[in-house]
């Protein structure tokens, strides 16, 4: 058989879900097609009155929060040393990795030179919290695709590069939790700029400080998602008492992200707070369902240690963040007298198509690819007599191998 | 930004007196002209007003606002001539990623199409509304008002301001803010006392004269500090938060991982002895 009929009939077996997925991606990838021979004017809903909409909303402000949780949890597993959490992180670091790939892949899709891209590493603006943060994504992408590569050499038995990445592992985790919360708090930054724009709910000076600890429960909460989904549907073990231990986590981050919002709200904010009643009612909304109700509820014994109670907090602490970001960068930068802003057919393609792309790629990653069987003491780091071409001696990397042909 | 400091007093400024508008818009037509920008197909009616084009645009970097008022019982027009004010410190060349916008110290603001790689941050961040996008292209880039930079540079004054009648006065910033307070002075009930221009964003480089109070006629209220200082304020943080994170991860890690390294060193030691019992320890754990 020829290689194209492998892959074809790889495909064949996959699941009907997979197969959507895989027409979604498609899609998009068509969608955002049209866009570069058409221009962004036709395709898209922007104008000057909303340079920025969807793709800069979602696929940018929205999804880097949602990609926290890689650095969130290395963080708490390596640095604050709870080492049980462990075959968490791998997963996290995938989803991660992916995330912000594909937010690369959003922002080049925005720009209306994309192709000139690299233009933000030869002519530095520091004063420009876009430099801050382009530099600081290509620069935390490569650590995350560092720190990828470790399931990628056990796979494929490259013993040399295995003892690397585990020497560097440490400094790679150091290093991505300081520049995720630059970046992460930079976002924020973005939107001090619009100072007669933003709307005084979400405008204040510590806007950087609350999207940085909005990220880090957003990471935390996306892995109590994602463990849950993979157990749900891709047959992996129940992780919830490992999951429990981050539920304890939780409620400590969000309390102090409502004082410190509250705080800054009422004290730091200028201008009129209750004179839109529709941007009123998306904040409460925000502060009720993302922050209040997932707070008291794992506040409780019993919904931290409930699977399901743990998956819904989850998704409305989830749900929380979208909505706060979308209500800086997108609610609450429209004005009173001005039309509406709604993404047009070809910008919600490409952004589904975004979506839909990461779980794919998830999902495959992690069929063909060592990502829950992670198991450090397993692994064997010494350099045997032949070092290529072994099988790396890897069970798992076995098993895979065989699901692949 | 600009890496020279520019000195405020001598930049070239605008200085519009609105009240001596007639509305004839030369301004428009010129700028058209010495900019080659296309014609828009216009109607009437299309904008809030008589005015036309109904607004700013790629092809269209300035224009007169038509205001409708009421006086002494008679329908009158007032004026306001929109364009970019080339702020003392712009919002776009502080957020612009490449630094394609730069403040010159000859006073306009100018932006370089060469570096642009259409992020529309600058759209964003611009407290009039100025910059606008090609969005009629594939490959789009931003455009905007020069200041005529072109011409002022050779000792020229800007299309518009030439082809004025009335209204448009054109020198050094401190030489229009003297003249403008004199105007004020002199004849206090024709003018609403205010400029603007002097302080709004921190100051800026197109100056206004009005009879009506500044809101009724379009103006947008803007804040007084200049715009970059707003997101300057959290950045200038980033070095040291990076180092602080950093460090602070470190210390922490080296303290969490000591207690198991004090106890593969002895495990260590006691290998020699019984090479086997330590087998889980011998997990590595960072540095």
């Amino acid at each position: 058989m020829t290689a194209a009929k492998l892959i074809i009939n790889e495909i064949k077996g996959y699941h009907r879900f997979l197969k959507f997925m895989i027409a979604m991606v498609v899609l998009g990838a068509l969608a955002s097609l049209v866009r570069f021979i058409f221009g962004l004017g036709v395709t898209t809903n922007l104008n000057d009155v909303y340079p920025w909409g969807l793709w800069i909303s979602f696929d940018v402000v929205t999804a880097v929060p949602l990609a926290a949780g890689a650095f969130t949890l290395g963080a708490i597993v390596h640095c604050f040393h709870i080492k049980k959490l462990e075959p968490l992180v791998r997963p996290a670091i995938v989803t991660g990795f992916l995330g912000y790939s594909l937010v690369s892949v959003g922002l080049l899709l925005d720009l209306g030179q994309p192709q000139r891209a690299w233009h933000t590493m030869v002519y530095w603006n520091v004063h420009s919290p876009m430099f801050e943060v382009s530099m600081c994504i290509m620069a935390y992408t490569t650590v995350l695709f560092l720190e990828f590569l470790s399931p990628v050499c056990e796979k494929f038995g490259y013993h040399v590069p295995l003892r690397v990445l585990r020497w560097l592992e440490m400094p790679l985790v150091i290093g991505a939790a300081s520049i995720s919360t630059l970046h992460q708090s930079s976002l924020g930054t973005f939107f001090l700029i619009a100072v007669d724009k933003l709307h005084a709910l979400w405008y204040n000076p510590l806007l950087p400080l609350l999207f940085w600890l909005s990220a880090i429960f957003t990471g935390i909460s996306i892995i109590i998602l994602e463990a849950t989904m993979v157990h749900r549907f891709m047959g992996q073990p129940d992780e919830s008492e490992l999951l429990e231990v981050l539920t304890k986590i939780l409620p400590w981050i969000l309390g102090v992200y409502l004082i410190v919002k509250m705080a800054a709200t009422t004290l730091l904010s200028h201008g009129p707070l209750f004179d839109r009643p529709s941007l009123l009612s998306l904040f409460v909304a925000e502060v009720v369902i993302g922050l209040l109700v997932p707070m008291f509820m794992f506040m409780k014994k019993t919904c931290r240690e409930d699977q399901r109670m743990q998956l819904r907090g989850a998704s409305l602490v989830i749900f929380g963040v979208v909505l706060n970001r979308f209500n800086v960068s997108m609610f609450g930068m429209e004005q009173a007298d001005q039309a509406i802003y709604y993404p047009s057919i070809i910008e919600s393609l490409v952004t589904l198509g975004i979506i839909a792309a990461h779980i794919l790629f998830f999902v495959l990653l992690a069929k063909y690819f060592p990502i829950f069987e992670h198991h450090p003491e397993t692994v064997d780091y010494s350099i045997p007599d032949h070092v290529h071409g072994t099988n790396a001696g890897h069970d798992h990397a076995a098993v895979s191998n065989r699901a692949a042909n | 930004m600009s890496s020279t400091p520019v000195n405020f007093e001598t930049t070239k400024s605008f200085l519009i007196d609105t009240t001596k508008c007639t509305g004839c818009r030369g301004c428009q037509v010129a700028c058209k002209q010495w900019n080659q920008l296309k014609a828009e197909n216009t109607k009437f009616f299309s904008g809030e007003g008589y005015q036309n084009p109904p607004l700013m645009s790629e092809f269209t970097f300035t224009r007169v606002k038509f205001k409708d008022y009421q006086k002494n019982g008679q329908n009158e027009f007032a004026f306001y001539k929109e364009m970019c004010m080339h702020c003392n410190e712009p919002a776009c060349a502080s957020v612009c990623p490449v630094g394609a916008f730069k403040k010159t110290a000859e006073g306009p603001v100018v932006y370089d199409a060469g570096r642009c790689i259409g992020c529309r941050f600058c759209m964003i961040a611009c407290p009039f509304a100025v910059p606008k996008y090609e969005w009629s292209k594939a490959f789009p880039l931003v455009r905007k008002c020069t200041g005529c930079y072109s011409r002022v540079k050779e000792g020229l004054q800007p299309a518009c301001a030439t082809a004025c009648p009335t209204a448009i006065t054109y020198g050094s910033r401190g030489d229009m803010l003297k003249e403008a307070e004199k105007r004020l002075k002199n004849r206090p009930t024709r003018y609403h006392q205010a400029i603007y221009g002097k302080e709004e964003a921190g100051g800026t480089s197109v100056l206004y004269l009005t009879h009506q109070p500044l809101d009724e006629l379009g103006f947008k209220p803007v804040t007084k500090r200049a715009l970059p200082s707003y997101t300057w304020q959290a950045l200038r943080l980033v070095p040291g938060i990076f180092l602080t994170v950093g460090g602070g991860l470190s210390l922490l890690s080296w303290f969490t991982h000591r207690t198991e390294r004090i106890r593969r060193e002895e495990a260590f030691k006691n290998s020699k002895v019984q090479p086997e019992t330590t087998e889980s320890e011998t997990k590595e754990e960072g540095k």
